[in-house]
């Protein structure tokens, strides 16, 4: 993976943001900032200015577009991808509409995951 | 004491006002419109059936009846043929064409017991006819069954729409269950194979043991949600297709290479028997690779270790079809249990060969896929043994 900043991983349910972790640790992330909704997901990106940002869909208070489109108004370069589970089309289609770089269905199996993640980010970052 | 009278099980008692007994147990009160333009035979009709305790209203010419059936709302209608103005015949048509699907049962009042009159009565949705001169009793006990016949009716039309409305709310809650169910076990899936592989610290036998049989439960747990929230998609009427030209042996290759990954573990093998041909034509690449995926995988969980699957691709451009086929070397289909195959956890006698699950809703899966792209799946017992799946779809070259 070419990204070696900090990545941000918002999504509300806590296993999978262990889950993820571990594959991104795997894939040699150096510090992974959590958030467990998205306006917790808005707040840590103000603070932290992370480079690469992972957001769920589905979650509460903010949901991962409403969150997508506050953190593509800060900074429009951030480099967003989209979790979700049974990607629903149209709220795919809006995200990718949003500016989000691609989307990862977090619910196949770990070797899936990483290989979507590395192609996704090194499409977005040179190594 | 008392207090065992207060928490007597009234509860374990059927409530009085269930009707218990037969529908029709009375016909007191229902409704039916009698239409003569003769004054005496209304009065005769009248005098017979108010007797019955029946309500009723009379017309005394056809366009009379339509006014006053929208108004009154019958369960039932004697209907004179001869009549001045539009005649029997006419007025039923147009009752049936104006209350479709709902008109009350039409029984025509004819002079003679004419055939001609009784074959054009019936042709124009009448029920039955009532011959002049009126016997009371004939009369009562036509109007009888023609009563019951129509309670019956209205009553499993409510049976029928109770169902389905049932059945759509266990759709929805089967699918909002097993969507909720599916990260969670993507998780401990996930979770317990960084375990396995040692990305937290090496394991000795007995933990990587533990650790491959919550990996393997949850990996049987997710294929069983998946298929439940497939079988809730599906029966919801929300299975669209997203149609786009692809060749069909691409998917097979893709779906054969996978395949093969996992029958290695039982030694058994799958072969590709493509004999030249190579249709492309317009699937849904994700439901139709689902479809090969499980004929597939089945094939190998019902055959013996060692064994070899063929898949075979075919073309029939003379008919106008292509599609393929999956022979596997298991037990074969019982003739009796063929039917039961393709529907909702239809699992049969046979039993997997090394200790696989089986949801029973993978081949009613593959069916509704196949049949959603106008195709069909069958099953055939191969003379050499085991059984050969076969998909066929349209094909237009």
């Amino acid at each position: 993976m070419n990204f070696k900043g900090t990545i941000l991983l918002a999504d509300d349910e806590p296993h999978i943001r262990k889950f993820v972790g571990l594959i991104l640790k795997g894939l040699g992330a150096a510090a992974i900032l959590e958030a467990g909704d998205g306006e917790e997901a808005v707040a840590v990106f103000l603070r932290e200015k992370p480079g690469l940002v992972l957001l769920d869909v589905n979650m509460p208070v903010v949901d991962g577009l409403g969150a997508l489109k506050k953190i593509k108004e800060i900074d429009p370069d951030c480099v967003v991808v989209m979790l979700t589970s049974l990607a629903n089309r149209e709220t795919v289609e809006s995200a990718l509409a949003l500016g989000a770089s691609n989307y990862i269905r977090k619910d196949t199996p770990k070797e899936e995951i990483a290989k979507a993640l590395t192609e996704t980010i090194d499409a977005c970052f040179e190594a | 004491m008392i207090s065992t009278v207060e928490s007597s099980p009234e509860s374990f008692r059927p409530p009085m006002d269930q009707p218990t007994a037969s529908p029709f147990a009375s016909l007191m009160g229902r409704r039916i419109l009698v239409v003569d333009d003769d004054r005496l035979n209304l009065r005769i009709l009248g005098s017979i059936l108010k007797g019955e305790g029946y309500t009723l209203a009379e017309a005394s010419s056809g366009e009379e009846a339509i006014d006053t059936y929208a108004r009154f709302h019958p369960d039932l209608v004697l209907l004179d043929v001869m009549m001045p103005g539009i005649d029997g015949f006419e007025t039923c048509r147009r009752l049936k064409k104006a209350h479709a699907g709902t008109c009350a049962p039409v029984i025509f009042i004819t002079a003679k017991n004419e055939s001609d009159d009784v074959v054009e009565g019936l042709g124009a949705g009448g029920v039955d006819y009532l011959p002049k001169p009126f016997n009371g009793k004939e009369v009562l006990a036509r109007i009888r069954s023609h009563l019951q016949n129509r309670i019956l009716s209205e009553e499993l039309k409510r049976l029928v729409e109770q169902l389905s409305n049932a059945n759509a709310a266990k759709n929805r809650f089967l699918g909002m269950a097993a969507h909720d169910l599916r990260n969670p076990l993507a998780s401990i899936r996930g979770l317990s194979e960084f375990l396995r592989d040692g990305a937290v610290g090496p394991l000795d036998a007995a933990q990587v043991d533990i650790v491959n049989t919550i990996r393997d439960a949850s990996q049987s747990m997710l294929d069983l949600v998946n298929e439940l929230l497939d079988v809730a998609t599906i029966e919801a009427g929300e299975l669209k297709l997203r149609l786009e030209p692809h060749p069909l042996a691409d998917l097979i290759a893709k779906s054969v290479a996978l395949t093969n990954m996992d029958a290695a573990r039982k030694k058994t093998r799958v072969i590709i028997d493509s004999s030249g041909a190579s249709p492309t034509l317009p699937i849904d690449v994700a439901k139709m690779r689902q479809v090969i995926d499980n004929l597939l995988s089945n094939a190998v969980k019902y055959s013996p270790p060692g064994a070899t699957i063929t898949a075979v691709i075919h073309l029939d451009a003379a008919r106008g079809t292509c599609g393929f086929s999956v022979r596997d070397q298991g037990p074969g289909i019982p003739e009796g249990e063929r039917d039961k195959l393709f529907k909702d956890f239809g699992r049969l006698s046979a039993r997997p060969t090394a200790g696989e699950e089986s949801t029973g809703l993978g081949l009613a899966i593959c069916r509704k896929i196949v049949e959603a792209h106008n195709g069909s799946i069958s099953v055939e017992n191969l003379p050499s043994g085991g059984s050969e799946f076969r998909v066929t779809l349209p094909f237009n070259a």
